[in-house]
């Protein structure tokens, strides 16, 4: 009826968020949005292979809340263990946006990260944090293999979906217990238990507190080449002990 | 790096987006979009106040008169059965509906309305609203165009989303916060216990739950009082955990 909108400001945005969350309600399949559903419209529109979201908590400095796919996923575990990369420089700072990661720049400033981050899979990153207000959540990765920057489009719909994202964590975070019958455990709870599992286990064979435990943890997951939750399950089935500092195989930190 | 450049150009977009959202502006969007895609005269969208009341939240169209029939239907219509039965209601022609809602269906002839359909507006389990279309020919919307307009109910749903992670942040990230970190701490604190009474996770959780049950207290207080350390609760080694 109304074939003009004068008044309202920036109905190109408003455009974009209708659209996206178009795309986003149809994964969804009418059921409540979750923070998966925001990952793969991302994955969809953005033109990345993988997405993932994590938040910043106090028990722990990331936790992975979803991951589109076993890459997504294990450049999540990356970036825990390391405590480097985009993904960790967006969750203080602006969005961070690497279109090659084999880019001498990027070997400067991730050492680790970068050359472990191409081995693992991903030729671009770009790390979107999620910031409602000044308060800080956490990031929204997505991967490419393929380098190449991000368009424009592509990056403005990658913003409002991170928006999305908080929006979604939020709700699902004030949701109450009862109405997570629909939900599998998986979904409302944590991705890796056991990393969280192994910290609580590693306190008492060290007597250190969580976040030294965690560090010890990343610390050897990194020495020995390996997963942290891979780490984390064997310390769990007590095939793997953890000895104070200077006794063990984690050569450093 | 050339992404830099174009991060700069994005930052400052991305430090705006959120709290640039109006979610009146949108859903007033949404009603303009419905009626383009869906090929109807009109279209409203109606969501409950706090006191369980429908209310007129935008309208494809300002028109007084339109927007009376709207906010009739607070009190009689379809949109008030669609909200109340949370199924869609379509009549396919307003001449023979008098009956049962007599104010509106007069006041919708008086508008030149013969056919209206309402879908609801799903919040999780809980019906929240109601999408409204009028249409002055008379007849059913197709199954298509059911589902489109389902659709563009649902993605107004995440525009209160939104809003409300907006106007309440505050408590909703605290509330975030204290959901996640407890999960984190229950789980640290099956760690502790697994390796202090040398069980396996399971069971130490068992234990942790029959710990906090007999003491009263919440499991993830139990867990936070074990990882700081101010609660020991279980016997065996005692280790002295910094914090």
């Amino acid at each position: 009826m109304d074939e003009d909108n004068p008044g309202f400001g920036d109905p190109m945005t408003s455009d974009r968020r209708l659209r996206l969350w178009a795309v986003l309600a149809d994964a969804a399949r009418g059921g409540a949005v979750a923070v998966d559903h925001v990952c793969a419209t991302a994955v969809a529109v953005t033109g990345v292979d993988s997405a993932a979201v994590s938040v910043i908590l106090d028990a722990t400095p990331r936790e992975l809340m979803y991951a589109t796919d076993r890459t997504a996923s294990e450049l999540e575990d990356l970036t825990l263990t390391l405590g480097e990369g985009p993904c960790v420089d967006a969750t203080t700072g602006g969005p961070v946006l690497v279109a090659d990661l084999t880019e001498p720049e990027c070997r400067n400033r991730w050492p680790v990260f970068a050359p472990a981050a191409v081995l693992a899979g991903a030729g671009a990153i770009f790390a979107l944090p999620l910031r409602v207000g000044g308060i800080r959540l956490g990031v929204l990765d997505l991967y490419r293999a393929r380098v190449g920057d991000l368009g424009g489009e592509q990056l403005a719909d990658a913003l409002v979906l991170a928006d999305t994202a908080c929006a979604v964590l939020l709700d699902e975070a004030t949701r109450p217990g009862g109405d997570r019958d629909d939900h599998s455990p998986e979904r409302t709870g944590l991705r890796h238990p056991e990393v969280h599992q192994a910290t609580g286990m590693v306190m008492v064979q060290m007597g250190v507190s969580a976040a030294v435990a965690l560090i010890r943890l990343r610390a050897y997951a990194y020495s020995q080449d390996r997963r942290l939750h891979d780490v984390a399950a064997d310390v769990v089935a007590r095939r793997l002990r953890l000895e104070p500092a200077g006794t063990s195989g984690d050569r450093n930190g | 790096m050339a992404e830099t450049q174009l991060a700069d150009v994005f930052v400052e977009m991305a430090d705006t987006l959120i709290d640039d959202f109006d979610v009146i502006e949108f859903l007033h969007m949404l009603t303009e979009r419905c009626v383009e895609l869906l090929g109807v005269s009109a279209a409203g969208l109606l969501l409950t106040d706090q006191r369980d009341t429908l209310q007129v939240v935008a309208a494809s169209s300002e028109r007084t008169r339109l927007l009376e029939l709207f906010q009739l239907q607070t009190d009689q219509g379809p949109c008030l059965d669609c909200f109340r039965t949370g199924q869609p209601v379509s009549v396919a022609d307003l001449a023979l509906t008098t009956a049962r809602w007599p104010r509106f269906t007069a006041a919708s002839a008086e508008v030149g309305f013969a056919s209206v359909h309402a879908l609801p507006m799903r919040l999780r389990s809980e019906v929240i609203g109601a999408l409204n279309l009028f249409d002055v020919r008379p007849g059913a919307l197709d199954e298509g165009k059911l589902r489109i307009g389902q659709a563009l109910a649902d993605v107004a749903t995440i525009g209160l989303l939104q809003q409300r992670a907006i106007h309440r942040r505050d408590i909703l990230t605290e509330q975030l916060q204290t959901a996640l970190n407890s999960r984190v701490l229950i789980e640290q604190a099956k760690g502790i216990l697994a390796e202090r009474l040398q069980v396996e996770v399971g069971e130490a959780f068992a234990i942790l739950r029959d710990g906090a049950r007999s003491r009263n207290r919440r499991l993830s207080e139990l867990s936070q009082a074990i990882v700081d350390g101010s609660e020991q609760f279980a016997p065996g080694p005692v280790t002295n955990l910094p914090g």
